[in-house]
């Protein structure tokens, strides 16, 4: 493994070795995902029962011409806005500050904004469940008493029911956000800053200047990942309603969808049908949005 | 700084090889299970058996059922030397063990013998060729010895394919020390109509509600128009939410509602956290639940203790209906195992025999199937159960054996019952909606929406 | 970082707010260990509460599961197979998924947009639709039932191939062209040029692939069949069914299981600190 002097002609070949690095990823796909990808595309034109698989052409995907499957669009849609609003400038700057010479106590304040994410599912459902109940004495519902309004059912409206998605989002991803613009942060150059300082330049313009732009990469990195998480949101979901779905489909999320057609119902076609529907509108975003940034352009 | 970096790979490098080294040994825990090989070799000579032990799995998403279905293929193994068990249980969460389930029913490999299926997931397994074995010649003849509901719930044509592990007997819980705070005698509290007379005199005297409902769960609607003799999914497998008995029992639960007798349960259900602490600090007089929910006094409730009676239903008409079998689990062998005989064996053993029926109210505390046993002295020992709610709990259930009505479950049954929780209840009992128009709203949807 | 932190208006207000939204932060969680040290019908008798009474405090939540109580009698073998688990996954990941963002971000090669979209395709497939064809593959290829089941089909893992492409992209390409001249190969390069530099990558996504293994949930149920080859989130999870609950074993499992990553962490955290920046380096 150790490479002294010694070395493959193989590997010296620019033209070759990229085929080598990604390499694994071909050979995982080859080996993982282009039969099960295909045998789901196949399942998307079937009725898929024990002993019973029948071709019946596009009669699932006119199924989803349904109220509940666009209000998980619309949920997920929705979600995907407001967490793309809250994820990604707050861990920014907080981990700039987190990053910022001011700062002490930076590694408890780290792992602290971290640490939810380590919670497993079903406990944190059950935390969330009591946090948001429609009690007096619950927490949400002391402090917005506090505030000087009254208790809310925060389960059963859509606004409200939203906002509590959006808050259990939060808390579970800021820490990792955050922890992903650190690491890109720690490779910004201090000399930057340092000449930024000899020109006089003030606090704003050297984040505008410097800190965004080097941070762009990992910025589109994160845009990214929020957007399909949003997309494919369905643990918080879960963890406030459970796996019986939510009043009126509140809650409902595309991948709930597949999840309560395909096993719960068992029309296992139908929830092929539907994931491949969101797997393209989610990859169709995401293009969309990197082209836009200009990531697929030749970088020299 | 390149020092460090070249001992961070090499220590990852040295760390995989050593994982890996260690994985290919003893990181493959068992081999997988292929369907041409039954490993029965490895009894371990725990005491010389005469016969060869049978290596049977079963499946389950719960504990405790784990546990009995151990204890009982412990009772087998003595009463048969011969033909000696050896169980194997797995104990997989809820909603994971029955998809894995119809995933290995859907690819015929690596299903269970035995596997415990959730009363409203069965219709799923009915769909397509059915992968249950049937279990006609075990269940026929105890027909006769046990409430035949619990094992039609679990059939198809004629075919049973399941047994079920309790009656479920819908029953009220009173909280004595309000009623006699309220001056109400519970006995006097026939008929639905005395709930509203009575639980009007509860809530002047003391303020609090008499009794609560589900305010996104089946578990007060079901059982009331069951009492009716009426359903949610017909006999045939069609929607009949819009029957109107069951617009009859909503209407009047909805006035209850509006008349501040009854009240909605805190958390929406009556199986959350929130509603047992508020039960629990005495926050209504009574409720209705099937009896599995005992254990949720002994267990979440414990200040109620010695303060909770238990008493048969209040019935619609003179003469009606006083209670009603709610959920259940049924107990199935899937077509891909290979002990066929040995796994209906056992299974009626558990769940049909006497012993096992005797061991269902013992070590779970609940109704068991089999009638005759509920009159045995083995049910009035004391435990955990008659120390919270006294000795007589059977009393009321044979009280009421003759009145529990079947259920239907069919394949549009997780459909209706989804729409029931999360549309009919939350639209009436959340957003005060008139009971008739929403539910032959929601029943002509569905009647639109299924095949 | 040796240098000498003043204090002053800032950095007062600074500690406030972050104080604030770590306490924001923790508070479920802090909740969620004082319901583990009182008896879990304290829970339902109160609902979630975080008043410290001293008289209730009580061991018997830890000492449950130690002997084993309540379906946890598994609970140890769970711990070790997510350990075991998540370190083989996550080393294994890091090692592959970093040469294939690298390759991507630093070569321009035929078919690299295209690699790089069927990266971002795999990540979004939703696993629900791949669950049972990637079952019966599993039994193929004999990978069910063991470790290699949970790992293999996800361990060249796309998040952190598009995390090490974002990451590397941002260094110059000079220092490609300055290990050529001093006579490395491609491999070389990566390996002793590059590495160094990708440090705060595999810091972040050592805990955060860590973090993903651990709490990993869905395909390990399908594919593990047998209870001790549980990891712990699928063992916690059946601790709750609709028929009855373990809450007592639940909540003192679900602390100790927060321990692990968390310890992870705080020896990662070096990595992020150290702030081996490109000038570092030498070209």
């Amino acid at each position: 493994m150790h490479q002294k002097k010694s070395r493959f002609r193989i590997g010296n070949s620019q033209l070759i070795a990229p085929y080598i690095f990604v390499a694994p990823f071909i050979l995982s796909f080859i080996i993982f995902f282009s039969y099960p990808l295909f045998q789901a595309i196949l399942m998307s034109f079937q009725s898929v029962l024990p002993d019973q698989v029948t071709f019946i052409g596009l009669d699932n995907f006119k199924k989803l011409n349904n109220p509940s499957f666009y209000k998980a669009l619309y949920n997920n849609f929705r979600y995907t806005i407001y967490t793309v609003i809250v994820l990604i400038p707050i861990p920014l700057i907080l981990a700039v500050f987190l990053n910022s010479k001011m700062m002490r106590l930076k590694n408890m304040f780290r792992s602290a904004l971290f640490l939810p994410a380590l919670t497993s599912v079903a406990v944190a459902g059950i935390i969330f469940k009591l946090v948001f109940s429609e009690l007096d004495g619950a927490l949400m519902n002391t402090f917005i008493q506090w505030l000087g309004f009254d208790s809310q059912k925060w389960l059963y409206y859509p606004g409200l029911s939203m906002f509590a998605l959006v808050v259990i989002a939060t808390w579970r991803w800021i820490g990792i956000n955050i922890l992903y613009f650190l690491s890109a942060l720690q490779n910004i150059p201090k000399e930057l800053y340092e000449a930024a300082d000899i020109d006089g330049a003030g606090l704003f313009s050297k984040f505008y200047k410097i800190t965004v732009p080097l941070l762009k990469p990992i910025t589109i990195y994160v845009l990214t990942i929020t957007i399909y998480g949003g997309f494919a949101m369905f643990t918080e979901s879960y963890m406030l309603w459970g796996s019986r779905g939510s009043p009126q489909d509140i809650g409902l999320t595309m991948v709930g969808y597949i999840y309560q057609q395909g096993f719960q119902y068992f029309d296992l076609g139908f929830g092929s049908a539907i994931g491949l529907v969101l797997l393209v509108i989610t990859l169709g975003v995401s293009m969309i949005q990197l082209k836009f940034m200009g990531l697929f352009g030749k970088e020299d | 700084m390149s020092k460090k970096g070249n001992l961070l790979l090499s220590l990852i490098l040295a760390v995989s090889m050593i994982l890996t080294a260690c994985g290919s040994n003893n990181g493959g825990g068992n081999t997988p299970s292929t369907p041409t090989e039954t490993s029965n070799s490895n009894t371990e000579g725990e005491g010389k058996t005469e016969a060869e032990q049978t290596n049977l799995t079963l499946w389950t998403f719960v504990q405790q059922h784990a546990d009995f279905y151990l204890y009982m293929a412990d009772e087998w193994n003595q009463a048969n030397p011969d033909k000696p068990i050896k169980l194997v249980t797995e104990n997989i969460p809820y909603d994971e063990m029955h998809t894995r389930l119809l995933i290995a029913l859907q690819t015929k490999e690596g299903a269970p013998d035995l596997v415990d299926i959730e009363q409203s997931k069965f219709p799923n397994f009915m769909k397509g060729e059915v992968q249950l074995v049937e279990l006609n010649d075990v269940v026929e003849p105890e027909l006769s010895n046990i409430v035949k509901s619990r094992v039609d719930i679990y059939s198809q044509d004629g075919k049973y394919y399941g047994v079920d592990l309790h009656v479920g007997a819908t029953v009220m819980f009173y909280n004595k020390e309000i009623m006699d705070q309220a001056g109400v005698n519970p006995d006097d509290i026939k008929l639905w109509s005395d709930v509203e007379k009575y639980g009007k005199i509860v809530v002047e005297k003391t303020g609090k509600p008499f009794i609560t409902f589900e305010g996104a769960g089946n578990w007060s609607w079901w059982p009331a128009i069951n009492q009716l003799e009426s359903d949610q999914v017909s006999v045939d497998g069609k929607v009949m939410l819009d029957d109107e008995r069951n617009i009859r029992a909503m209407t009047f639960f909805k006035k209850l509602v509006d008349e501040g007798i009854a009240a909605i349960a805190p958390g929406a259900g009556h199986d959350t956290p929130e509603y047992k602490a508020y039960m629990n600090a005495e926050g209504a007089a009574s409720v209705f639940m099937p009896f599995w929910f005992m254990n949720r006094f002994t267990d979440e409730m414990p200040d109620l203790k010695g303060k909770i009676i238990i008493k048969p239903m209040p019935a619609w008409d003179e003469g009606g209906n006083r209670s009603a079998g709610m959920g259940g689990t049924g107990l199935s062998i899937t077509n891909q195992t290979k002990h066929l005989e040995l796994a209906k064996e056992f299974l009626a053993y558990s769940k049909l025999s006497k012993e096992g029926n005797i061991q269902v109210w013992k070590q779970l505390g609940m109704d068991p199937i089999r009638t005759e046993v509920w009159t045995d002295p083995a049910m009035s020992e004391p435990n955990k159960f008659t120390e919270y709610f006294g000795n007589d709990i059977f009393d009321t259930l044979l009280e009421v054996k003759d009145e529990i009505y079947p259920v239907n479950i069919r394949e549009i049954s997780p459909q209706v019952f989804d729409s029931v929780r999360n549309e009919i209840i939350p639209r009436i009992f959340q957003f005060g909606e008139d009971p008739e128009t929403v539910i032959k709203e929601e029943a002509d949807k569905l009647r639109k929406s299924l095949p | 970082m040796a240098e000498k932190q003043r204090w002053n208006f800032s950095a007062v207000f600074l500690l406030l707010f972050f104080i604030i939204l770590a306490v924001m932060a923790l508070f479920p969680l802090y909740a969620l260990f004082l319901a583990s040290i009182k008896p879990s019908s304290e829970l339902f008798r109160y609902g979630l509460n975080v008043r410290l009474d001293f008289d209730v405090m009580t061991l018997a939540n830890y000492k449950a599961i130690f002997a084993g109580k309540g379906g946890s009698a598994h609970y140890f073998s769970w711990y070790k197979n997510s350990i075991f688990i998540t370190s083989l996954f996550t080393v294994l990941c890091l090692f592959l998924s970093s040469m294939v963002g690298y390759g991507l971000a630093m070569y321009n090669f035929k078919g690299r947009n295209l690699i790089f979209t069927l990266v971002l395709a795999v990540m979004m497939i939703p696993v629900e639709i791949i669950l049972l064809p990637l079952y019966r593959l599993s039994i193929d290829l004999s990978i069910i039932n063991s470790i290699w089941g949970v790992i293999l089909p996800f361990v060249v893992a796309p998040l952190p191939i598009f995390f090490f492409r974002q990451f590397a992209s941002g260094i110059p390409k000079d220092f490609m062209d300055a290990g050529r001249i001093d006579g490395c190969s491609e491999m070389g390069i990566f390996f002793r040029i590059m590495i160094p530099m990708l440090v705060p990558a595999f810091g972040a996504m050592t805990i955060l692939q860590a973090m993903f293994s651990w709490n990993n949930f869905l395909w390990p149920v399908i594919v593990l069949r047998s209870t001790e080859n549980f990891t712990l989130p699928i063992g916690l999870a059946s601790l709750l069914s609709p028929v009855g609950n373990n809450y007592e074993v639940l909540l003192s499992g679900a602390v100790l299981s927060i321990l692990p990553i968390l310890v992870l962490f705080l020896m990662f955290q070096r990595f992020f600190i150290e702030g081996l920046t490109v000038g570092g380096v030498k070209g």
